[in-house]
Order: structure tokens, then C-alpha cells, then sequence
């Protein structure tokens, strides 16, 4: 038997210590889980409130919806799937690489006014990048540009 | 050329298919001739894919756009080095690329070891070339580099002007040296396991081979997050992005690995485990390898509709059953010696150690694939965010700088608890003084109290461990202080290096919690004249400077910068617009110091009332990372210099299994 080979005392421990983690994980998981949709499967699942309040969703930007108020940071635009339409509203510094027809992620709810209230934004050319380590890191790049968050990294949260 | 490159692609397949097959079928029947033969292959195989390399880097140089490759990663005003770049800017191009670095590690172990291990050596080979073998058919049918297109662009589509950036240049390939050197050790793991010979041999000789991969793979996170920082303008470094985490799953279980390996070379104990170390590091680092070269995790869209996904699920299915079967089968041999009888001993905070290294990589891998996993169990894609990274990786870290600080000073087999209290009374002292410095201080935020005590708590111990030593040693040898301290480092290597890598790490944490605890932020749009502030930074926009170069223009915005009113520098972000027509990239401006880093992005500019909108961060102790980073590649160089002691016992080690009763 392997287990025979440690004492008591430390297999308890190892019991312990992986308990713990296993806590640990549910804990992180549960808060930080978040959908990712396309705009149809998103506009199916609305009121689906088992799902949580978050949601990332992926489209293209509608061609000529982007709308800017001048002096005030971010935008408003509609994003499709090919099919079926979301408006969004956004409200900090886009991307350089949020252009008519790019595809975006957007990471938010919905609001009262039945917009989707985006609090990130990603936003990959039309044809530029593909799915390669360049077209992630531009992508990776608007994304944090745009995120804001104070602390993107923080051990501490 | 073209044609060229892809014969000499097949070519390469077929010698990697015989050096495969030959290797196996040589040792099976023990046979020199065919042995030989197959060592000549991977010579061979290494030529044919140093070609292919030469005939692609070859056509972007000369920009033949009419190849599919170089029309989508070059173009003509293309700087040379991103040219030689460009290798590696796309899927099929970093894939040959990766093929190459695991050939040149196969000539070298073949060079290396062909007479020393030949008991091992038949087997390494065979699991080499069938690495890269399955990589070369990866390149000759599904990703292939010589595709040609029907038109002709004029020009390329060039090099996303965000990756011509000299770190981003040595990045990859500094990331795929340390995933391929995995293969190193794992093909050695499984000739061990093949053979039966699962004594230490097999660990002794790819030691060095695992802590060049190791090290390289650590350096190429840290340029990563580097160029992050200093490129992509968001004011961080790290994350949780699932191409860097691809890195880091690895390079955990590898720095677990390099702890336990200690525990089965002392004490022959945790030898299943090692193992299995090996072969996860491994099966991670082709799965890394997929990760980025394939976005599949950051995609919305469905695995199976990745070219290349089915394949590598495949490659990875395989290499699981071959190494699991190998490893069950072996199982009877690779029992323990010995028994872990106590709970305060050496040997239990290396267990610890392990168990909590290996609990935060399953972690990491866990949350990076979890979009994948959700997808397959229940239809829908689920992300899990940094939260959830955090969350995890916060307690774990604390947990093993504990460990670190103790395990030094704890002893071998049984520590006595007297002993023990004898020598953490000044490292804790230390630890409790800092703490109340702090706290004096007025700093009340929890975690950073807690990650900065336990860093001063490793450093006091890493340091009197030094100072111990030297002590020790000017007793025996009445050495001087100096000479005495250079001897017992000399003759320590991994032991000391070892310990300077900590401190290197510690530094790190301190640089992480500092910028992630103390970071300021503040936007503003100014127009001349105008200030903001942040943290205790004014900051005055002085004028708006354009410049032009031949490959794009620059529009900036200078700023004074005022501590207390004083102006101690200038800062100037902006953006450059690309003449390509390019998206236009920003170009973050930094004042950087030991005590932080002010950051400043120019985030817009309205040309007509001539105002420009930026975003300052403030973050605290950031360069610590960096140097954190130097001291760590300072340690890791002294642990792999030869070291005397190390080739006594691996020369024994070798001996004691060519004559298994003669020691």
C-alpha cells in the first residue's frame, strides 16, 4: 500500500490542504463564471435569470451604427451576428481597433432600456488579424486599453 | 524555392519517420547498425528542417508575396529584423519554427549522450523523432508554410505594428525554447520507463535540460509581461489571458518538479510522482503550444472548428495512453526506499511545496479551459475571469513563500522542534519587525501587509542561510569571510542558486503587490495649459507635437511633470498612424523609478479644439518585477554552471546501473 509510506500525521494534512483548495475553487469559480454567447444565442437566453447577470457576448459592429457624443468618452453601436441585432452602450476610451464592421466582445449586462450596458470591450480588425498570438495580442491589448480595470492583476481582489 | 521548401518539409518527414521506427525496432532487437542509423536521421532531419526555415525566411526577404504566408506577415518596408520575425508571426510559420528548436535539442541530445546513456538512448530517440514527426505532419498537410496564393498582392499585409517590438521578437521564441526543452526530459522519462532502468539516471542526466527549459520558459513570461507593459498601454503586465497562462500551467509543474526531484535523489521517495511531473510538464507544453498557436480558448466559435484541434487532441490522447500505460506497467519499480515519517521534516515542505505548485497549476489550467470543458458538457461557452485567478493564486502564493522561509532552515529526515526555534527566531523577528514598520507606517491593506511580512520573512531566511554557511565553512577551513562565502557558494551551486532564485521570486511578489495594491489611476481631457492630477503627481500639458517618419506619423502630447510643485520631468505618449493604413498604436511614455512608475497614455486627440485626452497610472514598486526578473535569470545561470560535486554523483549514479551489484 503507497499510502503506507507516509505518516498519519501528514496524510491529514494532504486531506486537508486539498479540501481546502477544492473550497477554495468553488468559492472563485462561482463568482467569477460568465457566459460566452453570440448575439442570437444571447437575445434567445434574455430573462434566463439562472444564468447570472454577466454576460460576454461576441458580434460584428453593424456598419455606420456607431454613434459618438463629442466630449463624452466611449460609444453607442449595434452588433450583429449576421442574423439578428444587439444595441450596445459603452462608455469608456474604445479601442483604436473598434471600426465599422470589427468584431467585438463585449462583457456587461442589460440595461432597464433594454440596451446592453457594456463595461469591457475587445475589438479585433475586420480582416487584419486572424487567430494567431497577433491577432490575441491586439485583441488583448484594446481589451485591457479598454477595461480599465483598476486592477487587473491584483492578488488583492 | 517555394516547391523547395516543401520537399524539403517531406524529405524531413520521412528521416523523422525512419529515425522513429529505426530507433524502436533497434532497440527491440538490439541491433547497432540500426540504432546508428536512426542518430544519423535526426542529424539528417535537422538539416532538411534548418532548410525549410532558410527557403521561407528566404522568399520574405524577398518579398514573394505571391506565398500565402508572406502576403498575410510581411510586407515590403518590413524592418529586417521583424523579417527574420515573421517566422513566428504566424501559425505555420511557428510551428516549423517549433519543429526546428525540438530537432536542434534531438541533435544535441543525440550528440551529447549517444555514447554516455546507451542503455537510454535508443528509446529517447524513438520518442524524439516521434514528436517530430507528428509536428511535421502538422506542417506538410494541415498547416503548411509553402502555400501558395492565386494573385499576387502587390504588398504584404506587414506585421502588426503592436509586435514590431524588439522583446516581442525574442518572446516566442525564448517561450518555445522552454516548451520544446520539455520534450528533453519527458523522452528521457519515458526511455526510463521503456527500459526499466528508473533509477537516477534518467533525472540526473536532462537535470540541466530541465533547467535551461524551466528558465527560458520563466524569462520568456517575464519579457512577455514586459512588453505588455511597455506596448499594449493598459498600464499592466499580466492577465490571465489564456496564452500566457499556456506558459505558466507548464512552468509550475516544471519548478515543482525541480523541488521533488530533490526529495527522489536523497531519499529515492516521490518517484511515481516525478514522473508524472515530467509527463504533465509535458503534455502541458504541447497543449500551451496549441493554446496560442491556435485561439481557440479567446474564440466564441465551436474546438472542433479549429484546423489543427482534432489533430492535437489526438496527439495529446496518444502521448496520455503510451506514458499512463508505461507508467503502470513500471509501477512495481518505482517504489519508494524509504518512508516519510515526519510531519516537521525537510522532505514534508517539499511534499507541500509540490502538492500546492501543482494545486495552482491544475488551477490555472482549469480556469483556462473551462470554456471549453462548459462547452462540451453543457453546449455553452462559460469564461472564468481574473477574479477567479486571484482568488486562487493569492493564498497559494502566501502558502509557498511560508514553505520557502521554513523549508531552509528545517532539517533533513526529523527537525527538532528546539533546533528549529533556534533558527527561525531572527528570520521571524525580522518578519514581525517589518511588519510593524508598516504598519507604523499607516499601511492597512491586508494582503499587501501579508505578501510584504512574508517576503521579508524568505529574505531573512535566504539571507542567514548565506550567512550560516559562510560561518560554518570559515570554522572549518579558517577561511576569510570573503573567501570563505565564494568557496561555499562554488561548491553549492544548485543549493545557492537555488536560493538566489527565491530571493529573484520574492522580489517579483513585491513588484505584484505593490502595483496591484497601491495602483492610482486618473483621466483627464486637457487642453494647453491645463494639469490633472495623480496620486502626487501634477501633471501640465505643455504643447502637442507631431512628427513624421517614413513608416508612420507621430502625434503626441508633452507634459510636465510636478512633484510638490517642483517639475522633475517630461513626459511625451501619443499615438503613431501608420502610413500602411494600419490601426494606429498608441506609445505609452513612462517615468520609471525604484519607488514606481508613472505611466501615461494618450488615449485621444480632437484635432479641432486642439485638446488631447490621457490616462495616467501610478504603479508602485513595478520595477521590482523586472529586476526580480534579473535576479532570478542570475540565480538560474549560477545553478547550471558545472559543478564538480553533481558529475561525481551522476557519474556514480551511471555506474551504479551498468553494475547494479558492484556499489
Amino acid at each position: 500500500m503507497a499510502f503506507s509510506r507516509f505518516s498519519p500525521k501528514i496524510l491529514v494534512s494532504v486531506v486537508a490542504l486539498v479540501i481546502g483548495f477544492a473550497i477554495l475553487f468553488g468559492i472563485g469559480l462561482k463568482g467569477s463564471m460568465v457566459y460566452y454567447l453570440t448575439v442570437g444565442e444571447f437575445l434567445d437566453r434574455q430573462g434566463r435569470e439562472d444564468l447570472g447577470e454577466n454576460f460576454r457576448v461576441n458580434g460584428n459592429v453593424v456598419s455606420g451604427t456607431i454613434e459618438r457624443t463629442p466630449g463624452v468618452i466611449g460609444a453607442r453601436f449595434r452588433m450583429t451576428d449576421g442574423t439578428r441585432e444587439l444595441p450596445v452602450v459603452f462608455g469608456k476610451e474604445t479601442p483604436d481597433t473598434f471600426v465599422d464592421g470589427s468584431e467585438v466582445v463585449v462583457e456587461g449586462r442589460i440595461g432597464p432600456d433594454g440596451q446592453f450596458a457594456a463595461t469591457t470591450l475587445l475589438a479585433k480588425c475586420p480582416s487584419k488579424y486572424e487567430s494567431t498570438a497577433a491577432g490575441r495580442d491586439a485583441l488583448k491589448a484594446s481589451m485591457q486599453r479598454q477595461a480599465g480595470k483598476a486592477t487587473p492583476d491584483s492578488p488583492a481582489r | 524555392m517555394a516547391d523547395f521548401g516543401t520537399l524539403c518539409l517531406l524529405m524531413a518527414l520521412a528521416t523523422a519517420g525512419w529515425a522513429m521506427v529505426a530507433s524502436y525496432n533497434g532497440w527491440r532487437i538490439q541491433s547497432g547498425e540500426l540504432i546508428l542509423s536512426a542518430e544519423r536521421a535526426v542529424l539528417a532531419t535537422w538539416g532538411l528542417v534548418a532548410l525549410a526555415i532558410v527557403a521561407l525566411e528566404h522568399l520574405i526577404f524577398t518579398d514573394r508575396f505571391d506565398l500565402e504566408y508572406v502576403a498575410s506577415y510581411s510586407n515590403r518596408a518590413l524592418p529586417a529584423m521583424y523579417k527574420v520575425a515573421a517566422l513566428w508571426a504566424g501559425q505555420s510559420g511557428s510551428i516549423l519554427f517549433w519543429v526546428f528548436i525540438l530537432c536542434t535539442y534531438s541533435v544535441i541530445v543525440v550528440l551529447l549522450h549517444r555514447r554516455r546513456n546507451r542503455a537510454l538512448m535508443p528509446v529517447v530517440v524513438t520518442t524524439l523523432s516521434g514528436v517530430t514527426v507528428f509536428f511535421l505532419l502538422l506542417l506538410c498537410f494541415l498547416a503548411r508554410p509553402f502555400v501558395g496564393l492565386s494573385h499576387a498582392p502587390p504588398d504584404g499585409m506587414g506585421m502588426n505594428p503592436q509586435l514590431q517590438n524588439p522583446f516581442m521578437a525574442i518572446h516566442p521564441p525564448c517561450l518555445y525554447l522552454g516548451y520544446v526543452g520539455l520534450t528533453v526530459p519527458f523522452a528521457f522519462a519515458i526511455a526510463a520507463l521503456a527500459t526499466g532502468k528508473t533509477s537516477d539516471t534518467w533525472f540526473r542526466t536532462t537535470r540541466r535540460f530541465t533547467i535551461v527549459s524551466w528558465f527560458v520558459l520563466g524569462t520568456g513570461i517575464l519579457l512577455g509581461g514586459w512588453w505588455a507593459y511597455v506596448e499594449l498601454g493598459w498600464g499592466g503586465y499580466w492577465a490571465w489571458d489564456p496564452v500566457e497562462n499556456a506558459s505558466f500551467i507548464p512552468w509550475l509543474t516544471t519548478t515543482a518538479f525541480l523541488h521533488s526531484v530533490m526529495i527522489e535523489e536523497r531519499k529515492k521517495m516521490l518517484r511515481v510522482w516525478n514522473m508524472s511531473l515530467v509527463i504533465m510538464s509535458f503534455l502541458l507544453s504541447i497543449l500551451g503550444t496549441f493554446i496560442t498557436r491556435s485561439g481557440v480558448i479567446s474564440s466564441v466559435h465551436s474546438f472542433t472548428r479549429s484546423d489543427i484541434g482534432p489533430m492535437f487532441a489526438g496527439f495529446l490522447g496518444l502521448c496520455v495512453v503510451v506514458s499512463v500505460g508505461l507508467l503502470l506497467h513500471r509501477l512495481p519499480l518505482l517504489q519508494s526506499e524509504h518512508r516519510l515519517d515526519s510531519f516537521v521534516s525537510r522532505e514534508s515542505t517539499f511534499l507541500f511545496n509540490n502538492l500546492l505548485l501543482v494545486g495552482a497549476a491544475f488551477a490555472v489550467l482549469w480556469g483556462t479551459l473551462f470554456p471549453i470543458i462548459s462547452e462540451a458538457v453543457r453546449g455553452v461557452k462559460i469564461t472564468v475571469g481574473p477574479p477567479f485567478f486571484n482568488e486562487i493564486f493569492v493564498p497559494i502564493t502566501f502558502a509557498i513563500m511560508t514553505l520557502s522561509a521554513i523549508c531552509p532552515i528545517i532539517a533533513w529526515r526529523r527537525a527538532t522542534p528546539h533546533k528549529l526555534l533556534e533558527k527561525i527566531r531572527i528570520p521571524f523577528g525580522a518578519m514581525v519587525a517589518a511588519t510593524a514598520l508598516m504598519v507604523a507606517f499607516g499601511m492597512r491593506d491586508l494582503y499587501a501587509l501579508v505578501s510584504f511580512a512574508l517576503s521579508a520573512f524568505v529574505i531573512a531566511t535566504t539571507v542567514m542561510e548565506f550567512y550560516w554557511g559562510t560561518r560554518a565553512r570559515r570554522r572549518a577551513t579558517q577561511e576569510r569571510w570573503l573567501a570563505a562565502f565564494w568557496n561555499l557558494l562554488d561548491r553549492n551551486k544548485r543549493r545557492y542558486g537555488g536560493f538566489v532564485v527565491h530571493l529573484g521570486i520574492v522580489l517579483i511578489v513585491i513588484g505584484v503587490t505593490g502595483s496591484s495594491a497601491f495602483k492610482k489611476e486618473a483621466s483627464a481631457t486637457l487642453g494647453r495649459g491645463e494639469a490633472f492630477s495623480v496620486g502626487r503627481f501634477e501633471l501640465r500639458l505643455e504643447e502637442i507635437v507631431s512628427r513624421d517618419t517614413p513608416n508612420h506619423e507621430f502625434l503626441g502630447a508633452r507634459l510636465a511633470v510636478l512633484d510638490g510643485g517642483h517639475q522633475v520631468g517630461t513626459l511625451l505618449p501619443g499615438q503613431n498612424f501608420y502610413k500602411a493604413g494600419q490601426d494606429p498604436s498608441s506609445e505609452v511614455d513612462i517615468r520609471s523609478t525604484l519607488r514606481e512608475d508613472l505611466y501615461l497614455i494618450m488615449t485621444g486627440f480632437d484635432p479641432q479644439q486642439g485638446r488631447a485626452t490621457l490616462k495616467a497610472y501610478i504603479n508602485p514598486l513595478v520595477n521590482w518585477i523586472w529586476i526580480g526578473g534579473l535576479v532570478l535569470i542570475l540565480g538560474s545561470w549560477f545553478a547550471m554552471l558545472p559543478d564538480l560535486r553533481e558529475r561525481r554523483r551522476t557519474a556514480e549514479a551511471r555506474l551504479r546501473e551498468l553494475q547494479p551489484h558492484a556499489i
